[in-house]
């Protein structure tokens, strides 16, 4: 099948977990025999058209912009739409694939130019990340609405994201699949001289280590994280605190890191390389999800991969991986206490740790290939052009 | 337990803005870099403001500052470009 899959992000353009979702899918499609067209925006560096692994990728150069946002947004559209229809000319596309609202206007365009089915795969909603209280939310809460709407087979990545598709946007349970997200375990199962690491961002051998890795933006709730630090460095001394990522939110964070009295076991990295972020997350003794907003929550599932005990926030996708106290530990959200207990609860009990590591590897390693995502992937392509014919 | 309230979300910083719109109407690299005065049309910024906001930007590396023909110019790095697309997703 022919797949012309449009998302605003993708390597190196790399925001949140879109652009790794849609590089890790591209290839197993291509493995699976699909043939995959992937239409983004240009990146400094990147070229605009070049075939990875199989993927033929199009960067599309933004030739006008704005200051506005929105309007930023639409003018890219037109672009990415203009390059779509111009490849269309020597492809014969079988199916569309977006990921996201900031591509929605060119992809519903195209659907009805070349009268294909769209799929569309709601990440997250606007209505959770940011909720609606300013009229740019509500244009992108429409777009997200459209996007459904327009789309002949919806994919959300949890059951939770099902629920607030479903309830949010008003459309057909039937119409919605899940099908969860994935990684490639073998990735972060590299060896890392754990000592040289740590040393590396100074932590002394004797420390507990214990990492927090996402886009610093409220819904993350690092700030609850860090509220947490205070009552785990009197419980444990010994503890030190990396957050990696970076974020509009991080001159609060930091101001909030500030207030804790103990901001000198807090280091905030900014954004790193993956073989930095692997090779620190192989070498933490617990990373922490605190997220009060989580469609999926790929970053936990990356730390169960890399070996590390995972607390995380009881929400949404997360819960639907973990579980508590055999793949990692479930904390309640907005909650510094309780952030507190799950890393205590991982740290005192080294046995038991090891044993939450063994099993959340075994849940990856089996459910959570994207050997097995492409594959149901596949079968949504399948029924939305059959019933299209 | 616990049931912190929700933080009334912060402003965005100004420079922050100053960066998300240098972003949103192109200057991503060194040919499409602007100048200061430039940037203060296009944000309705003053000028003075967007200088110090540059220099902020500078220094934690989200723009590069680049002199064509003794005239100084302003684009956003990748990392910047990175740092910007987190207010939108």
């Amino acid at each position: 099948m022919r797949i012309a899959m449009i998302s605003w992000e993708y390597p190196p353009r790399i925001v949140g977990g879109i652009a790794r979702h849609c590089e890790g899918l591209a290839r197993a499609l291509v493995k699976h025999g699909h043939e995959v067209h992937v239409f983004t925006l240009d990146f400094p560096g990147a070229p605009e058209y070049e075939e990875k692994d199989g993927i033929r990728i199009y960067r599309t150069r933004i030739e006008v912009g704005h200051p506005n946002f929105l309007s930023w947004v639409l003018l890219f559209n037109h672009f990415i739409e203009k390059r779509l229809a111009d490849v269309s000319k020597r492809v014969e596309f079988d199916v569309l694939h977006v990921h996201d609202w900031l591509t929605a206007p060119s992809s519903v365009a195209f659907k009805h130019f070349i009268n294909k089915p769209l799929v569309f795969t709601a990440h997250s909603t606007e209505h959770g990340r940011s909720g609606l209280h300013i009229p740019d939310s509500f244009t992108i809460d429409g777009l997200e609405w459209w996007a459904t709407y327009e789309a002949n087979k919806v994919i959300v990545t949890s059951n939770a994201m099902k629920h607030e598709v479903c309830g949010h946007f008003h459309i057909p349970w039937e119409k919605v699949d899940i099908i969860p997200n994935a990684i490639d375990p073998t990735k972060y199962q590299v060896a890392v001289d754990r000592w040289a690491v740590r040393s590396r961002f100074g932590i002394q051998p004797h420390e507990k280590l214990i990492v927090c890795v996402g886009r610093l933006v409220p819904q993350k709730g690092v700030e609850y994280f860090l509220h947490s630090v205070p009552i785990l460095a009197r419980r444990r001394p010994e503890a030190k605190f990396i957050i990696v990522g970076d974020g509009w939110y991080r001159d609060h964070l930091e101001w909030v890191a500030n207030t804790t009295g103990q901001r000198w076991r807090i280091t905030f990295t900014g954004f790193i390389s993956d073989g930095d972020l692997i090779a620190l997350t192989r070498s933490a003794d617990v990373a922490v999800v605190p997220s009060i907003y989580e469609p999926f929550g790929i970053v936990a599932l990356e730390g169960m991969a890399a070996g590390v005990p995972v607390v995380a926030s009881q929400v949404g996708g997360l819960t639907e991986f973990i579980e508590h106290d055999r793949t990692g530990v479930l904390v309640y959200p907005r909650n510094p206490e309780s952030i507190a207990w799950g890393v205590e609860h991982v740290l005192s009990n080294p046995d038991h740790a090891k044993w939450l590591v063994q099993n959340a590897l075994e849940v990856v390693q089996k459910s959570y290939s994207w050997d097995a995502i492409a594959k149901k992937t596949g079968k949504v392509y399948e029924e939305v052009t059959s019933s299209k014919r | 337990m616990n049931d912190m309230s929700y933080t009334p979300l912060p402003p965005v910083p100004e420079e922050f803005k100053i960066l998300s719109m240098m972003h949103n109407i192109g200057a991503i690299s060194p040919e499409r870099s602007l100048t200061p005065d430039e940037l203060a049309k296009w944000t309705n910024i003053e000028v003075s403001i967007v200088r110090d906001c540059l220099q902020r930007l500078r220094e934690l590396g989200y723009v590069e500052h680049s002199e064509v023909s003794g005239v100084e110019k302003y684009h956003v790095t990748k990392v910047g470009i990175m740092k910007v697309l987190t207010l939108y997703s």
